[in-house]
């Protein structure tokens, strides 16, 4: 088992299509993450434009109603499993093995299978503008408007379908994830030595591996209601669509949490690299993202408080909901205890990171206020639930990403990003960003309705509206600067060293970008701030031998063809069951030679 | 039981096991949920049908026990089967896998046989809370039989060959083992929560 | 050469004899399941009778059969952190549905449209 494939010197540098489409390489997979995540990232934004247009002044006529419906379920959908999902794991499959002090995940070729079984669900949901009509029954679905009686075409399919197979790349990647971060990590790199984002993700994957499963189910009943004439949610059939209410959030609150937690972990390595001084209450922070993650499994029904749970259930949910106001404030407390009596540097990647404290702050208090059933069920489906979703997925989760693409951005391409546009690109984007979601809280307040394509002149809304559409076309402004921001700085010649930053964790401790190998001599960790600990005692880093046999796993074609395989059972399923049996064929086929392939 | 732990020969992990068999075992975390989520729904809608047959007039519970006991006999073959793969008796592998097939086959057959029944006695996905919530629930189970029916036979398939399984076949029957006791153990709440309790 | 040392579970004793042996109990308390279900018992202890008995049998499977009693530590915590939350999550929506209080609600006290219900 000791053979050598790649000895380094022969290593060659040929990028083609066929590299990238057999890669098995997690940073070149998070790659692939990372730009179609944004690219979805810009397309949600596309429609979320269209929407406030729509919604600029009274009576808009942009689009009709029908079209409307589909934009808002599509922004949402883009947004949360097309975007801002995959850019966290593109960050997670980047950066865990490097931070972990290992060579590649645990399984690369399952690695590169969630990415083609991603892009294929993505490509499969996107699709079905032109295939028509998109989802149009709001990204939770809730039946009876998602069967087939008030739901007609095919747009529902589309959405029980698409969002099966992207399940199903979500779970196999954080099985993945987990195995990792519990068995590759490098000597000494104890559990609590880990950094904060893996720690993060680490509960990200398990919330995913866990509550995947329900969703999947509820999905596979909304299919079997549609296609083959089952009745899970038809009431007057004995069915109950509160059942599907509760399996979606069983699944849909813990995602909330899929989708802040990232953002959590990059805010808790920026802030302490650029205060100059290590994470204030780490243990704490850690112990609080678990207990968000445990909590998280047990508040669904609080999205559920006016279909008359009854007294007791109200009582249970309005407890757990604000009982997880505290693990949340015992990080806000660390995050600020990080800055306080630190040598603070404020460049982009801390503005954001700063302005990510304060704007998930906002979006946390509104929601501890809906946790109290009466204030719910005034603000049940109103703007306010609006402008507090925003703050905490725009202001917390986009605003974290951002924070860690210009932190890592360096590492990752040897580049980085221009200082002045990139405060360009933070105020347009935290002006806009509060101007646009910060007036939705008054519209809220004042009766305006969620997921309404118009509404009429002198209900008092016409100043708000306005508003907030102004601001999203600052948003849109601030994210043109930053592509040209992004295009600029890819032109320019990489001039990034090792560590530029001086940080503390393990990525910093290899060539930046880094070889495919990532490390030339597997380091060695002594301290939860490895390169700090081994710059203060004066440990030198470890040269590489003159001759290296480092193993690195070959490409393979077969994560690709069982993608293609997935994508054509879920064709087949909307379309012709002959597809699906050559799915299934392709699958399994794949999956032998999977299991044939060579290895090591 | 951390990192500095010495672990098996060039496989270093952190802690220690195989990172196969703790993917299998995550795994089978998650298909708790899975089929937790099934079992919640049938025992949401027991009471809920508006029309008949309900569980009594269907059930045929001498048939579903053989069932169950070919299920729990694919569990000892399988068994063996892990037995024989770890202490390198390649014939005995060989025949109690093959047998492990053979028996989750035939409880595929009456399964089949069981919907067939149940259908010509007026039950099928639409006639009631009952017929979907059972179906899509024991349908999926089988569906999970099935899968296993592939999975150890393609192992079947891999150990004729001329070198079987490799060096590492005991772990890989071990991890095929997990599955299909996992299936098993389902059936086993299923029997109970579906069949037994009235 | 990588064989069974790092394959075998640490500590596992039990060969065929023994399989055989646990298999027999299994079929055993599959009967008295069986035996209890038409014995006519009160549905209260029938329930109880019958998932204690379903819960020993699972649990000798997954001891036992997946070899979990002699396996890392590890493994035993990642199985039951699945099946804790799912029983609770079981528990949990069954409590919600079986007390549905708007369930007894009267009818003046149903929206509109329930009205011509069942
Ligand atoms: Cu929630």
């Amino acid at each position: 088992m000791a053979t050598a494939t790649g000895t380094l010197p022969q290593v060659q540098e040929e990028t083609t299509i066929w590299t990238w489409l057999t890669t098995v390489d997690h940073k070149k997979i998070g790659t692939m993450y990372g730009i179609s995540g944004f690219a979805f990232f810009l397309l949600a934004g596309l429609e979320a434009l269209i929407i406030r247009t729509q919604l600029a002044v009274p009576n808009g006529a942009v689009v009709d109603a029908d079209r409307y419906n589909q934009l808002f379920t599509m922004h949402a959908l883009t947004m949360i499993f097309l975007g801002i999902m995959p850019l966290g794991a593109a960050f997670f499959n980047y950066f865990l093995p490097l931070m972990i002090g290992a060579r590649d995940v645990a399984f690369p070729r399952l690695n590169a299978l969630s990415y083609w079984v991603f892009l294929g669900g993505a490509l499969l949901l996107t699709s079905s503008f032109i295939f028509g009509g998109a989802p149009d029954g709001g990204w939770f679905a809730y039946a009876p408007l998602s069967d087939e009686e008030f739901s007609p075409g095919a747009g529902l399919d589309f959405y029980a379908i698409g969002l099966l197979i992207l399940g199903t790349s979500s779970l196999m990647a954080s099985l993945n994830f987990a195995v990792t971060v519990f068995n590759m990590r490098a000597p000494g790199m104890s559990m609590m030595r880990l950094p904060v984002f893996i720690w993060m993700m680490l509960v990200v994957n398990f919330l995913l591996i866990l509550s995947l499963p329900v969703i999947t189910v509820a999905l596979v009943q909304l299919v079997f209601d549609r296609n083959f004439t089952t009745n899970f949610f038809t009431p007057a059939e004995g069915g109950d669509p509160i059942l599907w209410q509760h399996l979606f959030w069983v699944f849909a609150h813990p995602e909330v949490y899929v989708l802040i937690l990232p953002s959590m972990g990059i805010v808790s390595e920026v802030l302490p690299v650029f205060s100059r001084k290590p994470l204030f209450g780490y243990a704490a922070i850690v112990f609080a993202g678990v207990a968000i993650g445990v909590l998280g499994f047990a508040v669904w029904s609080h999205h559920m408080f006016t279909t008359g749970l009854g007294t007791v259930p109200q009582i249970v949910f309005t407890a757990s909901t604000m009982a997880i106001a505290v693990p949340t404030g015992i990080k806000i407390f660390n995050w600020m205890g990080t800055l306080y009596g630190g040598s603070i540097h404020f460049n982009t990647a801390m503005y954001f990171a700063v302005s990510f404290i304060a704007l998930f702050t906002i979006g946390g208090i509104s929601g501890v206020m809906h946790a109290s059933p009466p204030v719910d069920s005034q603000q049940q489906d109103t703007y306010f639930i609006v402008a507090h979703i925003h703050y905490v997925l725009f202001g917390g989760a986009i605003v974290g990403i951002f924070s860690g693409l210009y932190y890592w951005f360096p590492k990752m391409t040897g580049r980085f990003l221009d200082e002045r546009l990139g405060k360009i690109h933070f105020w347009l984007m935290f002006i806009g960003m509060n101007i646009t979601f910060f007036p939705m809280h008054f519209l809220g307040l004042s009766g305006m309705p969620r997921r309404i394509y118009t509404y009429d002149a002198d209900l008092g809304w016409e100043t708000w509206n306005m508003v907030a559409t102004i601001g999203s076309y600052m948003l849109a402004l601030s994210i043109i600067v930053f592509l040209v921001n992004f295009f600029w700085t890819m032109r320019k010649e990489p001039t990034a060293t090792d560590n530029p930053w001086d940080a503390p964790t393990l990525e910093w401790a290899t060539s930046s970008p880094p070889p495919e190998h990532d490390f030339d001599v597997i380091p060695e960790v002594r301290d939860r701030d490895p390169l700090w600990y081994d710059r203060d005692h004066g440990i030198e880093k470890v040269e590489p031998p003159s001759e290296m046999h480092i193993h690195l796993p070959p490409p393979s074609y077969f994560p690709l063809l069982i993608g293609l395989g997935v994508l054509l059972l879920g064709v087949g399923v909307l379309s012709h069951l002959a597809l699906t049996a050559l799915g299934v064929v392709i699958v399994i086929y794949s999956i032998w030679g999977w299991a044939l392939e060579p290895t090591e | 039981m951390e990192a500095t732990e010495a672990a098996h020969g060039e496989h270093h992990t952190s802690l220690g096991v195989d990172n196969r068999m703790l993917l299998m075992w995550i795994f089978l975390a998650s298909e708790c949920l899975f089929f937790g989520s099934l079992i919640s729904t049938y025992l949401i809608y027991k009471g809920e049908s508006l029309v008949r047959p309900l569980p009594d007039d269907v059930f045929d519970i001498p048939l579903t026990s053989l069932s169950t006991f070919v299920l729990l006999v694919s569990s000892f073959t399988m068994v063996l089967a892990v037995y024989a793969a770890h202490h390198n008796f390649p014939k005995m592998m060989k025949l109690s896998l093959l047998s492990t097939i053979l028996l989750g086959l035939v409880f595929l057959g009456f399964q089949v046989y069981e919907f067939r029944l149940f259908g010509s006695e007026g039950l099928n996905l639409s006639t009631n809370q009952f017929g979907a919530s059972f179906f899509v629930l024991t349908g999926f189970h089988g569906v999970h039989v099935g899968v296993g029916v592939l999975y150890l036979g393609s192992m079947l398939i891999g150990s004729m060959r001329r070198n079987g399984l490799g060096p590492s076949g005991g772990l890989y029957m071990e991890i095929a083992g997990l599955y299909w006791h996992f299936v098993d153990i389902v059936w086993i709440v299923i029997f109970t929560v579906i069949y037994l309790i009235p | 050469m990588a064989s069974d040392a790092h394959t075998k579970g640490s500590g596992s004793t039990l060969g065929p004899r023994q399989y055989i042996q646990i298999t027999i109990g299994l079929a055993v308390v599959t009967v008295l399941e069986l035996i209890a279900s038409y014995a006519g018992l009160g549905t209260v202890t029938l329930v109880t009778v019958l998932i204690v008995m379903s819960a020993v049998k699972f649990g000798v499977v997954v001891a036992l059969f997946m070899h979990l009693r002699f396996e890392s530590r590890v493994f035993t915590q990642m199985f039951m952190l699945g099946l804790i939350l799912a029983t609770a999550i079981l528990i949990g929506l069954l409590a919600l549905f079986w007390n549905d209080s708007t369930d007894a609600l009267g009818p003046e006290e149903l929206p509109p449209w329930e009205h011509h219900g069942h």
